[in-house]
């Protein structure tokens, strides 16, 4: 399967993968346009009371941004977590974030129906686990909540830098 | 000004690479290493999963370097580079190579191994042959890893064991989970030899290096205290320490330039970082960039003097690649259902399982049939917590969030341990597995990548099913659940060898005995290119011995 062609299929609007971003700014700038749904997709995957720790409480949304706008990330899967923001903003007339629980459930098991959709919210749920299990030096798992969470500590030694940087 | 002309220059710092350093550089002789990747030395790794697991950045990103990869689509081959598929070829770009990253588990080769074609016959479809060497050939250097790589084990006869010269190994082995006892007793009561995993991990210190901390993240990771066996704790810094090896990190090999017909002169080489370009001149060559690579940069060495590529006079160069056929499965041990030992030692982290099967290595049953087998090896799912928190989160085809997701993954990761099985066996070399050159695709300085078609023998998958089912018998023997097989044609990308065959026909094979090319006289392959066959055992203990006999092949021509 073509990553490509898998990422920008399906798309009811058909976005395409354009949005690569030419430098960090104006990725920073798309990315602003679609946070707000972002988060608010993550808080209503990771809601407070639960056994997890919540999306809110450990700053996934500005982990996910880090992560994406790095350039060891996929740039074609940065530009793919945008534009499947903007097509759930797109369908859901720009209300997502504004949504009760569970219009918003409603709303994204609707746009799971689509393998586009599936796709991307898959996408949303690893990067936020990313941060959430990953190592705190990321900005995530803040006080290692996530780790507690699972009693699974990630191993010795534990990174100074992110990304390797030396 | 007169460049410096080292004794041997050798391409790629890993495994084979490494013992080709050591020893030479022992002996008292000039080397350059070259290696593409930078230097990560022992005190910067960390059991960082974001990095070392989920980016590439021990490996090249897949839009600067990348191969495109051959599959069958409607009657068709169809080239896909790896930047699309995300199907990543790259094991480890640092120095050392993937070695630093390898899990350990060590195997030799069986002696019918080295003519498997004259014990098992033709199979219609692969082009099996007999190793040029035999087993006894090459044991005084599985002897010689063994005690340099520092493999750590305890010999227990089986008829499937090959011979040692050695009684026993110096290092005892590692230390165990205690789930051994379930697993031990569940072999047993199937009839079924368990035995101990030879593993390329010090159990005790030796030298500068340290005994194994038992970090819980040991294959994909850097070792932090030197236990694990990797070139570059094992061979390059001990051939660092003789004054005679000039490691150059960054340093992307282009091309070999033969300026004569028979002789490479000098390597182009790209510094990674500057882009700048130069020449490193040497007596003797050798290739040791991991099996694909090698094959490529052959071929990518093309002149006037060899137009179809260095040392492709029989046009095998790139031919018969192999992967390491099989499959694996795994099984959860619950808490509630957890028999022989406690859950809190099963949960105890870091201890390895160290425990593998060779009872169905060779096949000879009066229903099945007589047939070449395999190897099995037993160890816990890999403790990584992102991609084990990522794992079956879907229940009919939806994905799980919110509380459910909590309350799965907290049951998940307290309440059960999964453990698994991985089968090795021979990947048939067959015409439809190759390396060529892309006559499209360039990396990113400008050279054709490696096209790979990666299909696999039917027979394969036939041997696979056959070991998987036994295995699956002993995870249900031990009370597990959810018990999950798959035998895969897929191949495994750290797991390759073939591309330049050794032989003594150059008509039908690009090296000979001692891993010389038939065509030019200071050229040697190191790593696992040469093998026809591979066994069914993981490479590395292999391609460490074969390094070291390579090795004193060069010593005896320099
Ligand atoms: C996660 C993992 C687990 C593994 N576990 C096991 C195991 O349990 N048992 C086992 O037997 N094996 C295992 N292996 C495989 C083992 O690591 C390899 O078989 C072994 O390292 C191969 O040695 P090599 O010298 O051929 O290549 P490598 O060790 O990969 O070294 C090749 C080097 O050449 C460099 N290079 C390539 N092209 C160029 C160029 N053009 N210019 C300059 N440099 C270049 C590369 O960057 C690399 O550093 C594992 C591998 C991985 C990745
Ligand atoms: S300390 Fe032991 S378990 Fe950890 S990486 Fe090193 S060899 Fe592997």
């Amino acid at each position: 399967m073509k990553r490509r062609s898998f990422l920008i299929l399906g798309s009811l609007i058909g976005l395409s993968s354009t949005i690569k971003a030419k430098s960090p700014d104006s990725f920073g700038k798309s990315f602003k346009e679609v946070e707000a749904t972002i988060r608010a997709v993550q808080e209503h995957m990771f809601p407070s009371g639960t056994e997890l720790p919540s999306a809110r409480e450990m700053n996934v949304t500005k982990f996910l941004f880090e992560t994406i706008s790095d350039r060891t990330y996929d740039k074609d899967i940065r530009a793919f977590v945008i534009e499947g923001a903007k097509e759930l903003q797109v369908r859901e007339k720009g209300r997502f974030a504004s949504m009760s629980p569970r219009e918003k459930e409603k709303a994204l098991r609707r746009y799971e129906e689509s393998s586009y959709g599936q796709n991307w919210l898959s996408r949303i749920l690893t990067l936020t686990m990313e941060g959430m299990f990953g190592d705190p030096v990321y900005g995530s798992n803040v006080k290692e909540y996530g780790w507690k969470a699972l009693h699974a500590f990630g191993g010795q030694p534990r990174p100074k830098n992110r990304y390797i940087e030396l | 000004m007169n460049e410096t002309v080292f004794d041997v220059v050798i391409v790629g710092s890993g495994a084979s690479g490494g013992a080709v350093a050591y020893t030479l550089c022992n002996a008292g002789y000039k080397v350059a290493v070259l290696e593409k990747g930078r230097l990560i030395n022992r005190e910067e790794f960390s059991k960082d999963e974001i990095a070392y697991a989920r980016r590439d950045i021990v490996t090249p990103s897949l839009f600067d370097e990348y191969h495109t990869i051959e599959e069958k689509v409607d009657g068709q081959w169809i080239a896909t580079p790896t930047y699309e598929s995300g199907w990543s070829f790259w094991n480890g770009n640092i120095v050392g190579g993937s070695s630093n990253f390898m899990s350990g588990m060590l195997h030799r080769m069986h002696p019918d191994d080295f003519r498997l074609k004259s014990k098992y016959g033709a199979i219609d479809g692969a082009n099996v042959a007999d190793w040029p060497i035999s087993y006894e050939d090459l044991e005084p250097y599985y002897a010689k890893a063994e005690e340099i790589i520092g493999i750590s084990g305890h010999f227990e006869a089986h008829p499937f064991e090959p011979p040692r010269s050695r009684k026993n190994f110096t290092q005892p082995p590692t230390k165990e989970n205690m789930v051994v006892k379930l697993l031990d007793k569940s072999c047993q009561s199937l009839g079924v030899k368990s035995l101990v995993t030879p593993r390329a991990v010090l159990s005790r210190d030796k030298g500068d290096r340290n005994a194994c901390y038992y970090s819980n993240f040991c294959g994909s990771y850097g070792c932090s205290s030197g236990a694990k066996g990797s070139a570059r704790e094992a061979l390059l810094k001990p051939a660092l320490a003789t004054g005679n090896l000039t490691l150059m990190s960054n340093s992307y090999v282009k091309k070999l330039h033969a300026g004569k017909k028979d002789e490479v002169e000098y390597a182009i080489v790209i510094d990674a970082i500057t882009g700048k370009e130069k020449k490193v001149r040497g007596r003797f060559f050798v290739v040791a960039a991991q099996a694909h690579e090698s094959a490529r940069l052959l071929l990518n060495s093309a002149n006037r003097h060899h137009p179809d590529g260095l040392a492709n006079s029989s046009g095998t160069l790139g031919k018969n690649l192999i992967f390491s056929a099989g499959g694996s499965g795994q099984g959860e041990l619950h808490k509630d259902a957890l028999k022989e030992i406690k859950f809190e030692e099963l949960m105890q982290t870091g201890l390895f399982v160290n425990r593998s099967i060779l009872d169905w290595y060779f096949i000879d049953h009066w229903w099945d049939g007589k047939f070449k087998g395999g190897l099995v090896e037993f160890m816990f799912e890999h403790q990584n917590i992102i991609s084990r928190a990522r794992k079956n989160n879907e229940e009919e085809g939806k994905l799980v969030w919110g509380k459910a997701l909590g309350e799965k993954l907290v049951k998940r990761f307290t309440l059960q341990k999964s453990i698994r099985f991985e089968i090795f066996n021979d990947w048939l070399p067959n015409d439809n597995c190759f390396v060529s050159l892309d006559p499209t695709y360039k990396d990113k300085y400008g050279m054709p990548v490696g096209k790979l078609r990666v299909e696999g023998h039917p027979h394969d998958l036939k041997v696979g099913n056959y070991i998987s089912k036994k295995c699956v018998k002993i995870l249900e023997e031990m009370g597990a659940k959810n018990i999950d097989a798959s035998v895969s044609a897929a191949p495994p990308q750290n797991l390759v060898a073939g591309g330049c065959r050794f032989g003594t026909d150059p008509s039908i094979s690009v090296l000979n005995a001692e891993c010389r090319a038939h065509d030019v006289k200071n050229l040697y392959v190191a790593d696992a290119s040469f093998m026809p066959t591979g066994g069914s055992v993981p490479y590395t203990w292999t391609i460490y011995a074969n390094a070291f006999r390579v090795a004193d092949h060069i010593l005896k021509a320099l």
